[in-house]
């Protein structure tokens, strides 16, 4: 992403984003628009590093694993492994689909029980932003529903790449701030993160 | 390759010998002649490297082949640029005038096909090439693009003059030769494309080529100054590719030498033209003065460098750097050439083409009086300062020496030549060595058989189809789906007689005899299945007639560039698979005549063409292919028995009645009609099929089933001799009569109660059951992603499964009121997956990792303390193999060396196949199409990803060889099935069954600390010094490095 970015990348945290909602919300879309390079022409992600990403916010740098479901969402017990792994969640509907949002209930109930923090690092996603003509969740239940689990909530589009990064940067600057207590606390010792 | 020779020669209205241009024009005649010339030497070319690639070759024959190759390819594009450029002047000019931009557009895609690295190094340097063309369309914005193009033909230019292997190479050419390598596979799709026959070509082409010579003597300065760039560049390009592996200084002297003899005859034409000029061009003669300024400085700047070796008397060995501004310089001087070229060709367009008379060579030997007089004495010391200065040298000898017959090679090098009536001597002394045998080029010309190479005529293909029905290929097992189409082909001849190699899974395709007996010809015996298919074959008339009526055919370059085709609508990719192309493109590819299809081309085609057209459409193209190939004449019988072929592997074995059938109405005629009366045989068969298949239409689940018996025969076949012995279970009697009792009501049986091998074999068989029965189908098009009706029954009961399993283990465990018994449950399930780990089932240790890895268990401290060390070591192995860091590398790493039978873990694919399937998008453009708007076509990349994820998965399906001990499986299904109507398979349910017995600790604070992000899945205090790793890990590994002094300190 940045020129400079190459020397800290060593330094660069390592995070893993979860990917969460209920099938045909395109949230394997919004992945594979973030994780993919524009210029790719082919994708392929069967390798190693098909879903890692390197970002840099406020000249921080991190480096993104995400984690998709995508494809497995009848394999209810396969989601709990993931949120275990999960640093940050993009919690992802489609504002074509009302049952979309209702199925985040339990999801983002499962990991507030699962992390016993309800200020995990997370977002609200309204995934299908150019369908406006289809919409059928209002934008206000959105910003109710945010404001109710204290995330913040963008639209998206995945199909226009319109505020795909900015969700994966917003999460990823919370799971930053969130980190940067711990930086303090083991700065006593350093180990061999400089070296 | 052929192909875009074809479509170039199309778009310039020339692909007809007798089309008005080419009749009207000398020099467009002439360049197409040696265009296609070119082409067959480079077809030549290629069949040998196919040869000496079969017969293993050492790397250094190989790189010789290969060079030869790229040389050609260089050649073929240098050509086409030429006759481009004539082609523009003289058509053009005349009467397309402004058309003519757009007919260079559109005679740009002419390199779409690429076929393997060597033809893409050949577009790069016909990309490279057209600032030429701008430059003369335009008359500008070449500059830039120049010092690029001066590059690539450096690496071109090199191959010129030397064609032999590199020990150093350098730069663009380094590129090349790193490509070289990985060639041999690279190159084996273009060969496929080109046809096996090549007997007399050079012969035919020589011959005419000979007749045009006498055209050759009102020769048109267009023409010339085309030779003579070509040259010039050649040289040029040699220069600074020579400088770029630090050659001795006497090569590059020599190389210099000839660099400026070929830009003084440039200049002599240039001048010429500007005499006739009558306004006498200003800008030309600036532009001449300018590369004649230029060319002042090469030689000035050669001159520098070879001072003082010079008068150190020895061979001096350049430094690459040493030359850095001898490059600038070659550099500036090829601008200044082409600058200078495309003024003189506005010029000629300007005053019309005049016919070029013997100039004086008065300044072509000029020149040489600027270069050191010790030049002349390396003129007739060259060969042996090429065998003497360096291993480079060495190794060229050597090559020049161990290639059979060099002459055809340079065919078409020396074609300039006879039509320069200018060649001066002190020019042809001063070719390189290797272009020495320019002097034999007339007498090839005259006597082109003899000089012809050994060229040993490649049966056609069918014959390797038949040749291969050595019953030991039949058996061999064929697990690597991406073989080879010829091993794949080996295999499936084996069982039908007939050519079909479409299919490339193991199971499938030993399957494939009593497929097509069954399902084609029930009313006979298998055992008389090979006498039908003789019959068949000789209705038709042997293999061996075809071939050798193919063989009787002259190879004919021309009137294979005459033959209609698609091919130019197809987009490879670097591997040289097809990446992209229209629908008639990929029909095309699915049915040439000259090779067996790639079998994985083949495979995906059949698997997802559903996708991308209609059962109907691919029929009816079919058909066209069927037709328009008629006209063809060497090749219409192999594709009409390939696209009965086709026809023939698609109802036998990837037919879907309730999609295909639609087409029937299209195949039947076409079976009776057309079909029968070019091949009777073939035509009868196809129309049993039809009827076969649409009765088996109206018995639905037929098909299914036969492929089913086609797997388990092989896997049979496979499997029988290896261990004959299947494994007893381990129960015993009373534990049997448990399990009566228990179905009957009576007393529950527990988890405990049996062995944990023989349950993970039980649950495996029954696992495994439902995996096999995965079709295709059912993994296209994210089939199984649909909510309702979704076709893809047994993908979804495989999910269902493997959740009922992690379910049953978070209830088994959680179900135990003693801490010290559930202990001894979480045991007993680390034990069963070590077992599944044994039986290569990976989707049931991930449905039993994922439940102990959750946090309703992982949460039960007072539990996991009660634990051994050892079986917590052993889940940590376990959770290490299935671990979904860097996309599951260790499970990817693990499957992709696991031999069936196997239970991958499922979930796996069908991640893989929903972003292959959102992250490709379905159409791609053609490359270099006008305006950058190139046709979209078929994304056939995606598909091939597609099939190649659906091929991992059915590479396992082959059932287990283990007993199946029934009582046991009643007792687990009825359990699954306990466990799923209960209250308890919600999430929530168990994690408020997991806080009862293991209540919640009170925190020391109320707030959270941000630190603590695993907090909910076990009580931490924030080991600071694991934050610093992988955070996925610590959640878990701590779990079980708990400590008591921890555990207080967390009290406190």
């Amino acid at each position: 992403m940045s020129g400079g970015g190459r020397s800290r990348r060593a330094t660069a945290r390592d995070y893993n984003v979860v990917v969460l909602g209920s099938g045909g919300v395109g949230k394997s879309c919004l992945t594979a628009q973030f994780v993919q390079n524009v210029w790719i022409e082919s994708y392929d992600p069967t390798i190693e590093d098909s879903y890692r990403k390197h970002i840099r916010i406020n000249n921080r740098h991190a480096v993104l694993e995400i984690l998709d479901t995508a494809g497995t969402d009848q394999f209810t017990a396969f989601r709990e492994l993931y949120i275990r792994q999960g640093h940050g969640f993009l919690l992802v509907f489609s504002i074509t689909s009302m049952s979309s949002l209702r199925e985040l209930y339990d999801i983002y109930e499962e990991i507030i029980t699962q992390k016993r923090d309800n200020r995990f690092p997370m977002v609200l996603v309204g995934n299908k932003a150019d369908l406006e003509d289809d919409r059928v969740v209002d934008k206000s239940i959105g910003f109710r529903l945010s404001r109710e689990w204290g995330i913040p909530y963008y639209e998206t589009s995945a199909r226009r790449r319109t505020n795909v990064h900015e969700v994966f940067a917003e999460v990823t600057a919370r799971m930053m701030d969130r980190d940067r207590p711990v930086v303090r606390e083991t700065r006593p010792r350093p180990k061999c993160v400089i070296l | 390759m052929i192909a875009a020779v074809r479509y170039f020669l199309q778009c310039t209205r020339c692909l007809n010998r007798d089309a008005g241009v080419v009749q009207g024009h000398v020099g467009i005649r002439r360049l197409r002649k040696g265009l296609l010339s070119d082409l067959s030497s480079f077809v030549k070319s290629t069949k040998r490297l196919q040869e000496i690639v079969e017969t293993q070759p050492s790397t250094e024959e190989l790189q010789n082949q290969l060079d030869e190759l790229v040389l050609k390819a260089f050649k073929v594009v240098t050509r086409a640029v030429r006759f481009l450029d004539v082609w523009l002047q003289d058509v053009a000019a005349q009467d397309v005038g402004a058309a003519a931009a757009g007919e260079q557009g559109r005679a740009r895609p002419l390199q779409p096909p690429t076929e393997s690295a060597v033809e893409e190094n050949a577009n790069h340097e016909a990309a490279q090439s057209r600032p030429q063309e701008i430059d003369f369309a335009a008359g500008q914005n070449s500059s830039i693009l120049l010092p690029e193009r001066a590059h690539s033909v450096s690496s071109g230019g090199t191959g010129v003059a030397q064609s032999a292997p590199n020990p150093h190479p350098a730069h663009e050419l380094g590129q090349a030769t790193v490509q070289d390598p990985s060639q041999p596979s690279d190159a084996v799709p273009a060969i496929q494309l080109v046809p096996p026959r090549s007997a007399s070509v050079s012969h035919r082409l020589s011959y005419s080529m000979r007749s045009g010579i006498p055209a050759q003597k009102n020769s048109l300065a267009s023409e010339k100054l085309s030779a003579a760039q070509d040259a010039f560049l050649g040289y040029i390009g040699s220069f600074i590719g020579l400088h770029l592996q630090s050659r001795s200084s006497s090569e590059l002297l020599v190389i210099t030498q000839q660099s400026v003899a070929a830009c003084r005859q440039l200049l002599v034409v240039v001048d010429e033209v500007w005499e006739r000029d009558a306004r006498r061009s200003e800008t030309l003669e600036q532009a001449r003065n300018n590369m004649q300024d230029r060319l002042g400085d090469l030689v000035q700047a050669t001159q520098d460098l070879f001072t003082p070796s010079e008068a150190e008397g020895s061979d001096h060995v350049l430094m690459p750097d040493q030359g850095k501004h001898l490059v600038a310089a070659a550099t500036s001087c090829v601008r200044s050439a082409g600058d200078c070229v495309g003024k003189t060709r506005q010029v000629i367009e300007k005053i019309g083409d005049f016919e070029f008379e013997a100039v004086g060579l008065g300044l072509s030997e000029s020149i040489f009086n600027r270069l050191p007089s010790l030049a002349a004495s390396y003129y007739t010391e060259q060969p042996n300062t090429q065998t003497n200065t360096e291993d480079t040298a060495s190794e060229i000898s050597q090559s020049s020496s161990s290639r059979p017959a060099p002459p055809p090679l340079y065919q078409s090098v020396s074609k300039p030549l006879p039509k320069t009536p200018l060649a001066s001597p002190p020019i042809e002394k001063s070719l390189p060595p290797i272009t020495q045998t320019t002097a034999s080029v007339p007498d090839s010309l005259e006597n082109g058989p003899p000089l012809r190479p050994p060229l040993t005529i490649d049966p056609p293909t069918y014959s390797s189809d038949t040749r291969s029905q050595s019953p030991e290929s039949a058996t061999k097992p064929v697990f690597d789906k991406e073989g080879r189409a010829e091993s794949i082909g080996v295999s499936v001849s084996s069982s039908s007689n007939d050519t079909d190699p479409y299919s490339y899974r193991d199971s499938e395709t030993s399957g494939l005899s009593t497929i097509s007996t069954r399902a084609t010809t029930p009313d006979q015996s298998p055992s008389s299945h090979k006498d039908s298919e003789k019959q068949l074959l000789s209705s038709f008339g042997s293999l061996s007639d075809i071939q050798s009526s193919i063989l009787e055919e002259p190879y004919d370059a021309e009137s294979q560039v005459l033959e209609k085709t698609y091919a130019h609508e197809l987009i490879y990719n670097k591997e040289g698979q097809v990446a992209g192309g229209s629908l008639p493109a990929l029909i095309e590819k699915l049915t040439t005549h000259d090779s067996t299809p790639d079998a994985m081309f083949v495979t995906t085609f059949y698997l997802t063409f559903r996708l991308f057209t209609t059962p109907v459409e691919f029929s009816q193209l079919l058909i066209n292919r069927f037709e328009y190939v008629s006209e063809s004449r060497h090749m219409a019988r192999p594709v009409q028995l390939r696209v009965y072929n086709v026809f023939k592997g698609w109802l036998e074995s990837h037919w879907q009645g309730d999609t295909d059938s639609e087409a029937l109405p299209m195949i039947l005629p076409f079976a009776t009609g057309r079909l029968r009366a070019a091949l009777p045989a073939a035509g009868r068969r196809l129309a049993e099929l039809t009827a076969k298949v649409s009765e088996v239409h109206a018995g639905a689940l037929v098909p299914r089933l036969i492929s089913s018996v086609g797997k388990t025969n092989t896997s049979i076949g496979l499997y029988t001799d290896k261990d004959t012995q299947l494994p007893n279970p381990i129960i015993t009697k009373s534990q049997l009569n448990a399990l009566r009792n228990a179905k009957n009501g009576g007393n529950p049986c527990s988890i405990l109660d049996f062995d944990p091998l023989e349950l993970a074999r039980q649950f495996t068989i029954i696992e495994s059951r439902i995996f096999c029965a995965i079709q295709s189908e059912e993994l296209l098009g994210l089939e199984w992603t649909n909510k309702n009706h979704s076709k893809a029954v047994n993908v979804r009961a495989m999910s269902k499964l493997s959740t009922d399993l992690a379910n049953l283990v978070a209830d088994t465990i959680l179900s135990v009121d003693d801490a010290k018994k559930r202990a001894i449950v979480i045991k007993q399930w680390v034990k069963i997956g070590m077992k599944c780990l044994e039986l290569n089932n990976y989707d049931s240790l991930m449905a039993i990792i994922c439940s102990l890895n959750s946090s309703m268990v992982l949460r039960l401290k007072r539990t996991w303390e009660l634990v051994s060390v050892k079986t917590r070591n052993r889940l940590e192995e376990l959770r290490a193999v299935v671990d979904c860091s860097k996309n599951y590398a260790v499970l990817r790493q693990r499957l992709e060396n696991e031999i069936a039978p196997c239970l991958p873990f499922v979930g796996i694919y069908l991640t893989d196949l929903t972003f292959v399937d959102v992250g490709n998008q379905t159409t791609r453009q053609l490359p270099g199409s006008r305006n950058g708007e190139g046709a979209a076509v078929i994304n056939f990349d995606k598909h091939m990803k597609t099939a190649k994820i659906i091929g991992q998965l059915q590479r396992f399906q082959i059932p287990y060889k283990l007993v199946a001990v029934p009582e046991m499986q009643d007792w687990m299904e009825s359990q699954i099935r306990r466990v799923r109507s209960s209250e308890e398979t919600n999430v929530q349910q168990f994690y408020r069954r997991s806080l009862y017995l293991e209540p919640r600790e009170t925190r020391p604070a109320s707030k959270p600390s941000p630190s603590e992000h695993n907090e909910g899945t076990f009580p931490d205090n924030g080991r600071s010094n694991s934050k610093d790793h992988g955070r996925e890990k610590f959640d878990f590994s701590r779990a079980f490095t708990f400590s008591s002094s921890q555990k207080e300190k967390l009290a406190s």
